[in-house]
């Protein structure tokens, strides 16, 4: 039969209802979205970046060289070490992956690898390729864990220094093993930007107010000033950070603590900053570690300043300025204090990020103006209106105006649905996006043409009008759905495979056909069924 | 009201397979002549595919002037530059073939140095051949400013210019500088066109992300055809999924073709209208081979060819229709879309039409050839099907 359930009837209407309900907020104007509550006026189907012009960059993280610059360290380490055991060594040479040590003597060859294991133990793998000769690596393991963190710390520099300059909606994405994506809508020249990702942040550890000194605004004064500062022009587009913090402390002393003029260590010999936990007391604590130079100097500033705090000033401001407990000389050192392990997470991720911890490389770019965007937006809707147009006619003549408007409607109930599945999903709609949707308007109303055609079959086969429509409904289906399934099958492959332009493409495509299987066949048959029980005609136009 | 209209007699009887022979040929010619102009005239591949530039500019006064970009764009010392005129009279569409992290990159690099900070700057590559390191050259100390400025001015990044004494060494693997040579040449192009044009749009795509494009396109195309045809192969016989896969190489190759007799761009959309006509092209397969399988049963006595006329005949109107509302929507796209998806646009409308064609000549042909037989039909079908009709008809 024809006619559904009753239960069938409600979920179907349901179904379309709150589909009308959550693409409402993107078909209504702005004046009318002012009246209604945030949460529902906000759920809008954001625009692509080449509707609404931005920048779309692709980073290549430069891990090799992160790998490389820790061996060069552990090369360093092994003769530091073995120096002091009094062992020889005739050279260590790195090829960027692994180290070769070449021995003098063959009989040091086992204590040898033994000490450079228990260097970072657990982490190295050390072979004998040759009497004399050792290759050293790290783990397929470690290096592993070691390029998750460069990007995660990556990905976390990228994403504060776009925050900072106050961009809306800026995304920031890893893509794959080793590349960051970042899109910001509204930007048109992106070389600032670019500019700014790639900029190293600048960190140094100072003493608190000893000889001449300079005010730098903690932290908390920073956020607390910044923001008000932020809003006048001139300081707008100022990227000089001293400029920024002298200005803060001009404007709220208060908020500032006096620093040494001079630096006691760069960030640049901080090589490792990682929150763990106090062996003994079990409290959070963050572990460091400096380079060789690095480590010297820290060891004379901590000597002489036990109990003194030291400063730890990032881009001119003093994230932190923990106590001297003693000296530290053995070039790595804790931060103790009364820290929950998230405050130590932050401390840590910070004195990390004092710089990107390996290169970004532009890999690829698309930026696309306001302007052009707009006039993408015009043409892609001039396409939409016209094709849907002459669709909407097409199906009218083809069927007359019961059949053919239900097709339509059914159509436009599919029309809706992608709307709400859209804003429901988050996706964004890109020009592809936009040709995907007139395509699904020709392909929505194809599942319509299989059953009319086989309906007006049956009719000329002599059954009644009722029957016809049964069986047109029944017949067609295993045909409706092998058609809609193929195309699907390539949708949802373009969505995995794909990129950019052709994910927004694959996306409305696919949750266009989706749709369409509940708006051509379920919706319209019991739509259908309703119009027989009131019409009850002998014979069908169709 | 008005009275539906109708494309065809209630009733066709064309004898499709008959000409079989005759679109044989013709498709075989269509795709060896196809495979033929990709191997002989190429495809003219997006940016998206083989890394490169393109600059979609706007002239700031009056119409583009083609013939004086385009000399200043050969003069440029950036390789092959092409110009084509973009949707309307006042916008051209630049593209730069892919930089090579070679010396003519590092030489405009150092161009744009010397115009950026003055006389006495200058930068040239590292004579070792293994990385891809740079030597900086300044007039005297490099002070922090300065490395910043000029880290800008060539598009690398801050870190890697060091202040200090000059000459300074930029840290470079090979692969990264042919990423960066890109970011100059947009830089070196951009200079020189500035004072005539608006720059709407600029894209780069650097040779590591091209590469993968390219791979991850024809995977993509591979696994999309063979999804399809097994889908095809679960729900009919094995010998649909072969004709399935068949016609469907048949469209993709064609309209591979069409691309390379156009020399329309081969971009990211271009890839996608590939997939989407691989998806769709079947549909109107399925409706035939639905049908062939439904009538397998209803007529015994019919030989092959008779019955996949008598199906592709019954079926006729609702493949020209299906066809039809998505041609529309299609050549919507074509003649309003703009210039980015004109590529796009027009592969969709081959791929419509040439899908429908497959549909009616190469899947059914396909299966006459494999001499297909239907193993699974009882002699008491015919019975089955019989009762099962009288069985609706009862119904009131």
């Amino acid at each position: 039969m024809l006619t559904l359930p009753r239960w069938q009837n409600w979920t179907i209407t349901g179904i379309v209802l709150l589909s009308l309900l959550l693409a409402l907020p993107n078909l209504l104007p702005t004046a009318v979205l002012n009246y209604l509550p945030q949460w529902y006026a906000a759920n809008i189907i954001s625009l692509g970046l080449d509707l609404r012009g931005g920048a779309h960059l692709l980073f290549d993280v430069d891990v090799r060289s992160v790998v490389r610059q820790r061996l060069t360290d552990l090369s360093d380490s092994i003769r530091t070490e073995l120096r002091k055991q009094q062992l020889q060594v005739r050279e260590i040479a790195s090829d960027g992956t692994s180290l070769t040590v070449s021995l003098r003597d063959a009989a040091d060859a086992a204590r040898i690898a033994d000490i450079i294991r228990n260097l970072e133990s657990g982490l190295l793998d050390v072979t004998t390729v040759a009497p004399t000769t050792l290759r050293v690596a790290y783990t397929q393991q470690e290096l592993t864990r070691r390029r998750q963190q460069v990007l995660d710390q990556s990905i976390e520099v990228v994403r504060k220094r776009v925050d900072e300059t106050g961009t809306k909606e800026p995304t920031i994405q890893r893509q794959g093993d080793e590349r960051v994506l970042v899109q910001v809508p509204g930007v048109e020249n992106p070389d600032d930007l670019i500019k700014l990702i790639s900029t190293t942040a600048k960190m140094e550890f100072r003493l608190e107010g000893v000889g001449a000194t300079i005010l730098r605004p903690t932290k908390e004064g920073w956020d607390a000033v910044w923001p008000e500062l932020a809003k006048s022009e001139r300081w707008q587009k100022e990227s000089n950070k001293t400029l920024i913090a002298e200005e803060i402390c001009r404007r709220q002393a208060t908020a500032c603590m006096p620093v040494s003029r001079r630096v006691v260590v760069s960030g640049e010999e901080l090589t490792d900053a990682q929150a763990t936990f106090d062996q003994q007391t079990n409290r959070p604590i963050v572990s460091f570690r400096f380079t060789t130079s690095g480590g010297r100097a820290f060891c004379r500033a901590t000597t002489d300043n036990i109990n003194k705090p030291l400063a730890i000033v990032l881009d001119e401001r003093v994230i932190s300025a923990p106590v001297i407990q003693s000296a530290i000389c053995g070039g790595s050192g804790i931060i103790t204090g009364s820290f929950t392990s998230q405050q130590t997470n932050d401390l840590a991720l910070q004195l990390r990020s004092g710089a990107l911890p390996a290169t970004l490389t532009v890999i690829e770019r698309r930026t696309v103006g306001a302007d052009l965007g707009a006039d993408a937006i015009r043409a892609g809707t001039i396409a939409a209106v016209v094709g849907t147009a002459l669709v909407v006619l097409f199906m009218f003549l083809s069927y007359g105006p019961t059949f053919g408007g239900f097709a339509n409607l059914a159509m436009a109930v599919n029309l809706l649905m992608v709307f709400a599945g859209m804003s429901v999903l988050g996706a964004s709609l890109t020009l592809p996006g936009i040709a995907g949707l007139v395509l699904t308007v020709g392909m929505a109303v194809d599942s319509n043409v299989l059953i009319y055609e086989r309906v007006r079959e049956e009719q000329s086969l002599g059954r009644s009008a009722m029957s016809a429509l049964t069986a047109g409904y029944e017949r067609a289906m295993s045909a409706i759905i092998d058609a809609n399934l193929t195309t699907l099958i390539a949708g949802v492959l373009m969505f995995g495979f794909g990129s950019g332009p052709i994910k927004g493409f694959a996306t409305t495509l696919s949750l266009g056909l989706l749709t369409s299987m509940f708006s051509s066949t379920i919706f319209t048959r019991m739509v259908l069924a309703q119009w027989m029980r009131w019409r009850r005609p002998r014979e069908l136009v169709i | 009201m008005f009275k539906p209209v109708r494309l065809l007699p209630n009733k066709t009887n064309f004898d499709f397979l008959g000409k079989r022979r005759l679109a044989l040929v013709l498709s075989t010619i269509l795709n060896i002549a196809s495979i033929a102009m990709v191997f002989v005239v190429g495809l003219n591949f997006g940016i998206d595919f083989q890394g490169g530039i393109a600059i979609e500019a706007k002239s700031l006064k009056g119409d583009a002037d083609l013939a004086e970009t385009r000399r200043i764009g050969s003069g440029l010392g950036l390789g092959e530059v092409s110009l084509q005129e973009f949707g309307a009279k006042d916008t051209i569409l630049i593209r730069i073939q892919r930089q090579k992290g070679d010396e003519a990159c590092v030489a405009n690099a150092s161009r744009l140095l010397t115009k950026a900070m003055g006389n006495g700057w200058s930068m040239k590559p590292v004579a070792d051949t293994q990385s891809g390191n740079l030597e900086l050259t300044a007039p005297g100390r490099i002070s922090d400013d300065q490395a910043a400025k000029a880290a800008a001015a060539v598009g690398l990044p801050e870190n890697l210019v060091r202040s200090g004494t000059s000459p300074a060494t930029v840290a470079l693997e090979q692969d990264q500088r042919d990423e960066w040579c890109q970011q100059v040449g947009i830089l070196v192009a951009k200079d020189a066109l500035a004072s005539a044009y608006d720059f709407r749009r600029t894209e780069s795509v650097g040779p590591k992300v091209g590469g993968e494009l390219l791979h991850t396109g024809i995977i993509s195309v591979g696994l999309v055809l063979l999804a399809i045809a097994i889908y095809v192969w679960m729900r009919f016989e094995w010998q649909f999924g072969v004709a399935a896969l068949i016609a469907l190489v048949h469209d993709v190759l064609t309209t591979v073709g069409l691309f390379a007799i156009t020399q329309l761009e081969f971009n990211l959309t271009a890839l996608a209208a590939l997939l989407t006509i691989a998806g769709y092209s079947i549909n109107d397969t399925v409706v035939v081979f639905d049908r062939v399988r439904e009538n397998l049963r209803r007529y015994k006595r019919l030989s092959l060819v008779e019955l996949l006329n008598v199906s592709t005949n019954e079926t006729l109107a609702r493949t020209l229709m299906t066809s039809g509302t998505v041609f529309l929507a299609v050549l919507a796209l074509v003649l309003f879309a703009g210039p980015v998806l004109y590529s796009f646009s027009i592969a969709m409308l081959w791929g419509v039409i040439v899908g429908t064609y497959s549909s009616i000549w190469i899947a059914n042909a396909s299966l006459v050839y494999m001499h297909f037989r239907p193993d699974r039909v009882r002699p008491d079908d015919d019975e089955k099907e019989k009762t099962r009709i009288t069985d609706v008809e009862v119904r009131p």
